[in-house]
């Protein structure tokens, strides 16, 4: 890997990101109820204290460049304004509290999903045309075409209200009290086992897809053929040439398919009540607390140019074609 | 002084019987796959529920017209069970087709002209445009593009107001129209820039520009024909996910639900506490045919690619 594709990859995140910042505040200045026009909207207000107020808030001055400027200092030092709805709060301490639940159920949702998707779409791959090829393939499909949340209620009835193996809300038992950190965990887990074969069982289906149309690929290709001339057997042609290489494109292919499946997976949470981002969004959504809204759209933003970042420097470490 | 019309008039009727051909070849080519069979029946069914609802389920049942109990499970009168206000399911996900489908065809017109604009733009201008545009479309790739449809639904909302209608679509509606058309066609946008590319190095694009025409011309009556026909695979596909898009941002209460789409419906379920009551006739109806028809479309879309463009068909 050349510095200069480092450099190349580093400054594109950095674009980016600045254009995601700049958007952010467009955004702000179109969004519906500003303070000026809360201000405004108070009976009796003198034309003294809206102009105090416009000073206070900083809005007397022109949008560009000094407003813009304004923003981007304080953006930059972690300040997204305060929440409407939690009287207040800033909004990073908002977003913050409710980034480890989307973390945690994100996270190994997406080491689920990758694991067992790839080695699915490798194993149908490989027995194309086979039984397994089209039950795999066919539970891929229907799987890639259902929305998170339907599979979550789909869930939620069989195994939380059918068969009422698991808890259908929340993270914990509400107002429940533990003997033990172990004790703790168990019921987390328990909680955390619906959604997350929820959000794992959608990504699945992409991520077979996707990987069985590369080994399919990756089996047309002279070296297989030559590693099979050589006499090697079919598990060790998958295993040591065709998956190698067939992983290759579809590392890229998730990294950049994050963005979208994020927006899709958070939906998840909703169905589940589960206390994170997604949910947050949903409620900043209904009870119109934009500047929430706007701040996990940055946080969410930044955090997928991180994810193909860091996904495109791991795949030049893995490919030494990569140069440019 | 006949003979000019006469030339004329072959030539139609000549080109006319090569086109006849093509579209023998590719029916008889697309009969061959049988996904795309399965999927264009798929979508065939759903259409015809689309176009008469009424005629199938009647007019569409309202809190005032609802005509059984509520959250009843599905019996002889109601086939498919009844929401929390009394209306029937059957009822509902009927009419749901047409709104889901119209939704989806509009927000994949929308998504489509965009993509086709800015690519053919910065495909054949090329230079520091190409470039710009090119970031921009990168931008919205790599954006989680659905957390801007949040921000961007409330905005709009305000600007062009909720109460009215166009064409009997109502607002709150429109707006996720041109949500979804604004947060998704940069793919095309990147297909048809490098179709685009290919096809402003073609003759007849040449001697477009040597007989005088303008870049207008040349880009709306020779790259754009020549491109249309590219991207129909890709269109049909962007097809599937308009419509799981529109679900989405229903279900999370973007919806109208005095014309419920299948993702409204889900919502309605869903705020209703139908899951937690074990309800699954209420979701399960409008779920099975958004399932259906973004796989319909996704077959439909897989085959048309393999047929249409078949430098790839030798891969699969």
């Amino acid at each position: 890997m050349g510095s200069y594709y480092l450099s190349r990859r580093l400054v594109q995140a950095i674009v980016t990101i600045a254009m995601i910042v700049a958007l952010n505040f467009v955004l702000f200045r179109l969004m519906p109820g500003s303070p000026e026009r809360a201000t405004i909207r108070i009976p009796g207000v003198s034309a003294e204290v809206y102009q105090q107020t416009r000073a206070r808030l900083g809005l007397d001055k022109a949008i560009f460049p000094d407003q813009f400027v304004a923003y981007i200092g304080t953006t930059l030092q972690g300040d997204l304004g305060y929440s409407y709805k939690y009287r207040g709060q800033p909004v990073s301490e908002v977003i913050g509290s409710r980034v480890w639940p989307t973390l945690i159920l994100f996270g190994l949702g997406e080491l689920v999903a990758i694991v067992a998707g790839l080695a699915l779409g490798a194993y149908t791959g490989w027995r194309r045309g086979g039984p397994v090829d089209y039950a795999g393939n066919g539970l891929s499909l229907i799987l890639y075409s259902m929305p998170y949340f339907l599979l979550g209620m789909i869930l939620l009835v069989i195994f939380g209200v059918g068969l009422g193996w698991f808890p259908v809300s929340g993270m914990f038992n509400v107002g429940a009290s533990y003997a033990s950190f172990t004790d703790q965990l168990f019921d987390f887990a328990r909680h955390l086992a619906l959604p997350l074969a929820t959000v794992s069982l959608g990504l699945i289906g992409q991520y077979s897809i996707l990987m069985r149309s590369s080994i399919i690929e990756t089996l047309g290709e002279d070296y297989v053929t030559t590693a099979r001339a050589k006499g090697l057997t079919e598990s060790h042609v998958l295993r040591n040439h065709a998956i190698p290489n067939a992983l290759l494109p579809t590392v890229s292919l998730i990294a950049i398919n994050l963005g979208y499946l994020i927006a899709g997976a958070i939906t998840a949470e909703v169905v589940f009540n589960w206390p994170g981002l997604g949910t947050l969004a949903v409620e900043a959504l209904t009870s119109r607390d934009y500047p929430v809204l706007q701040g996990i759209f940055l946080f969410l933003s930044v955090a997928v140019v991180l994810a193909n970042l860091a996904a495109d420097l791991i795949y030049g470490l893995l490919d030494p074609r990569v140069q440019a | 002084m006949t003979a000019p019309t006469l030339t004329a008039d072959r030539l139609r009727s000549e080109r006319l019987r090569l086109r006849l051909r093509g579209w023998r070849d590719f029916a008889r080519r697309f009969s061959r796959r049988r996904e795309g069979i399965v999927g264009a029946a798929i979508i065939a069914f759903f259409a015809v529920l689309a176009v008469v609802p009424e005629l199938i389920v009647g007019p569409l049942e309202t809190a005032t017209t609802a005509s059984g109990t509520r959250l009843a499970a599905p019996d002889l009168t109601h086939v498919l069970g009844t929401d929390e206000l009394g209306r029937d399911v059957l009822n509902l996900t009927v009419h749901g087709a047409r709104i889901s489908m119209v939704i989806g065809l509009l927000a994949t017109l929308v998504t489509v002209s965009i993509g086709v604009f800015i690519g053919i733009v910065a495909g054949y201008i090329g230079g520091w445009i190409d470039t710009v545009l090119m970031r921009i479309t990168d931008f919205f790739l790599v954006l989680p593009t659905f957390v801007l449809a949040l921000i961007l639904a409330p905005i709009l909302r305000e600007i062009i107001g909720t109460s009215s209608t166009i064409a009997g679509i109502r607002m709150t509606l429109i707006v996720i129209i041109i949500v979804i058309g604004v947060t998704s066609w940069a793919s095309t946008a990147r297909i048809v820039r490098s179709q685009t590319l290919s096809i402003k190095e073609r003759a007849f694009v040449d001697r477009a520009r040597v007989i005088g025409g303008g870049s207008g011309h040349i880009m709306t009556h020779h790259v754009l024909p020549n491109v249309v026909g590219l991207i129909v695979a890709n269109t049909v596909l962007t097809f599937a996910g308009a419509i799981l898009t529109e679900t989405t941002l229903s279900f999370i209460g973007l919806g109208d639900p005095f014309q419920p789409s299948w993702g409204q419906l889900l919502d309605a379920a869903r705020s209703s506490g139908a899951p937690g009551l074990g309800a699954w006739w209420y979701f399960m109806p409008p779920g099975v045919c958004i399932v259906l028809i973004v796989l319909a479309f996704t077959l439909v879309g897989g085959a048309l690619d393999d047929v249409l463009n078949p430098r790839l068909r030798a891969r699969r």
